[in-house]
């Protein structure tokens, strides 16, 4: 992946995938303009790179666009551009769609998902590509999270000083980036699928950490649908579920380790 | 030598020589079975890669330490939180030490003929370590006399020196680091009796103790940075040690459990190995030649969170085991409550996050 690219033009493509982000309709406009920026020849070129990089900034920029897809497409082998089903947490399968509508009530009804009844299930090495995607959106969002509860914690003053000075509220902030940089190291470590589920889990875990801390944070304000922090929150709950939720693929991981009788070590010095 | 070429060479040689521990897990037993091991790893060269020649090493990175002390927690040849010691107390005498004094010192302390401990907690400072008040004055003939009481000193009673931290001054800059023998007149140890039944722990002492000038580490007022030198230290090598550790005791449980909770199973797995994989992007710091700081608290609070929620699987998991039966898993589990106060507590980690990462201001 260095060969690829210098840490220089790296830092360059994401201020280009930043910007197209915050100024494009989210969706299929999104889409086309990651097209013009090369996503698909960096996806099959060094997905190391191109995936944390754009699914993380989908995260914190709060925008979306349909390319998980590709993500799953580029490591089965197929045509990038399509869709396929996509199995959710409960035993349900949804597709994402790339132009049409989803559904209306979709707990984060600006993702365009659609429930469908059946179709081949992605594995193996597709849907360990599409877990450790999801993975980087999901600490993403969390970072979005982090920075909205942050800012207003230094702002936000009550008794007379910043609630930012209260170890209480502190402590949260803390937790939360503690969960974030955990499931990050986890994200960095993932190849193999076990590995990958693992990302996920720990990634959906710790939004789901960061969302219930910097609610709690940002309080009332952040209850309010004028505030950005029900967006990420509602993201949170839907991409959790996406290729299994922290709960199942955790509870998968432990079924493993029975059936094998001993826990994997997956990194090593 | 390089790492994967080490590790295969320590685990030929571990199969070869057996270092099993025997049927004493005393104390004493412990203590016994750790200078067996040290000296056998010495003799053999193991345990001295990783160290500079200086100080009896054959060089190399300090990785190879990581890898020779994760060889031994997964076989369980040594108790890994006393096995770990070296990785604060060498490098201490490395950085601060004379040279002639460390080229003297360090190899007794690798080599298993000696065990050392360090004074630095005190009754009235613990979180609050840079307020410790055991007092060191100077005299006329330029050796310090000590006095004051150290608390929590692992292994004070069986150390032939001791890593001192005492006050020459007001403030942090105040603080004063000496190595002193343990068999100077004026010091007595009294070990404590803690709720996990291992008296590893032990006040000591000091009644005008007098200290030889040349036994100062570092100059007057260098004791609070050499206390801060450790960490790097304590948060790479030591805690991939402990990981290990643990990742052994899940194995364990994995086989001894018939309580069919996968989730459980599962959860405790995923912190473990998250707090690997965050100990993994620190070694590699470390060995890129990075300067650790704040941000190992975040793998000091990860590994913490670990070691409780897998000593509480187990006991999920193995129900009655350790209250009804007289099983390691008992004094391990009850060890495991101190994993969030030792060290620097859990809430003075979160307050270094919060005001050195997170950026949040004073409280």
């Amino acid at each position: 992946m260095a060969e690829v690219m210098d840490a220089e033009e790296r830092e360059l493509l994401a201020e280009a995938l930043r910007r197209t982000m915050t100024t494009t309709a989210h969706g299929r406009d999104l889409d086309k303009a990651l097209v013009e920026l090369g996503w698909p020849d960096l996806l099959a070129e060094a997905p190391d790179v191109a995936v944390p990089l754009v699914f993380e900034l989908l995260g914190e920029t709060g925008a979306h666009a349909p390319v998980l897809n590709d993500v799953l497409l580029q490591a089965a082998g197929n045509l990038l551009g399509g869709t396929l089903p996509l199995p959710y947490a409960g035993g349900s399968l949804v597709v994402w769609e790339r132009d049409g509508q989803g559904e209306a009530n979709t707990l984060d009804a600006d993702l365009p998902l659609r429930a469908v009844s059946s179709g081949d299930i992605p594995e193996g090495a597709a849907l360990a590509a599409g877990r450790r995607a999801l993975g980087w959106w999901l600490t993403g969002t969390g970072r979005a999270m982090l920075a909205l509860a942050r800012s207003h914690a230094l702002d936000r003053a009550q008794f007379g000083r910043p609630i930012a000075s209260f170890q209480a509220v502190r402590h949260r902030l803390a937790e939360t980036l503690v969960a974030l940089e955990g499931a990050e190291a986890v994200l960095l470590a993932a190849e193999d699928d076990l590995g990958s589920l693992l990302a996920k889990a720990a990634a959906g875990q710790a939004a789901l950490t960061a969302a219930r801390h910097c609610q709690q944070v940002l309080g009332g304000i952040g209850f309010t649908a004028e505030h950005d922090l029900h967006r990420h929150v509602r993201r949170v709950l839907v991409l959790d579920g996406l290729l299994g939720s922290a709960r199942e693929l955790t509870r998968e991981a432990g079924a493993l380790l029975r059936e094998r009788g001993s826990a994997p070590r997956l990194v090593h010095l | 030598m390089d790492v994967a070429e080490f590790r295969a060479s320590v685990q030929e040689w571990l199969a070869e020589n057996d270092l099993t521990p025997g049927p004493d897990h005393s104390l004493d037993g412990q203590v016994a079975q750790l200078a067996r091991v040290r000296r056998a790893l010495y003799d053999a060269g193991w345990m001295r890669y990783g160290w500079p020649a200086e100080v009896g090493g054959l060089g190399g990175p300090a990785v190879l330490r990581a890898v020779l002390g994760e060889e031994v927690a997964t076989r369980d040849l040594a108790e890994p939180g006393i096995y770990s010691m070296i990785e604060v107390l060498a490098p201490t005498m490395i950085s601060y030490a004379r040279p002639e004094l460390a080229a003297e010192m360090v190899p007794r302390l690798l080599s298993g003929r000696e065990q050392w401990c360090q004074g630095f907690s005190e009754p009235g400072s613990g979180s609050d370590l840079a307020s410790l008040s055991t007092r060191a004055t100077p005299r006329p003939d330029g050796s310090w006399t000590v006095s004051g009481q150290k608390v929590w000193t692992s292994l004070a009673q069986y150390a032939q020196r001791c890593v001192l931290l005492t006050r020459t001054a007001p403030g942090h800059d105040g603080i004063t680091a000496f190595f002193v023998d343990m068999d100077t007149p004026g010091i007595t140890v009294r070990p404590l009796r803690t709720m996990h039944g291992v008296d590893e722990f032990a006040e000591v002492f000091f009644d005008d103790v007098v200290v030889p000038a040349d036994r100062m580490l570092g100059n007057p007022g260098d004791g609070w940075r050499l206390a801060m030198d450790l960490l790097p230290h304590e948060r790479s090598t030591c805690f991939w040690h402990r990981i290990a550790y643990l990742f052994a005791r899940l194995d364990q449980l994995i086989d001894e459990t018939r309580v069919p909770d996968d989730a459980a199973l599962g959860s405790a797995y995923l912190a473990l190995h998250t707090a690997r994989c965050r100990s993994h992007v620190t070694q590699r710091r470390l060995a890129e030649g990075a300067r650790l700081g704040p941000e190992t608290s975040v793998d000091k609070v990860l590994l913490a969170t670990a070691e409780q929620q897998l000593f509480d699987t187990a006991r999920d998991l193995l129900p009655g085991v350790l209250e009804l039966t007289d099983s390691p898993w008992r004094p391990e589990y009850l060890y495991s409550r101190a994993a969030t106060i030792y060290g620097g507590t859990a809430e003075i980690q979160r307050n270094i996050i919060a005001r050195r990462l997170l950026d949040l201001g004073k409280e």
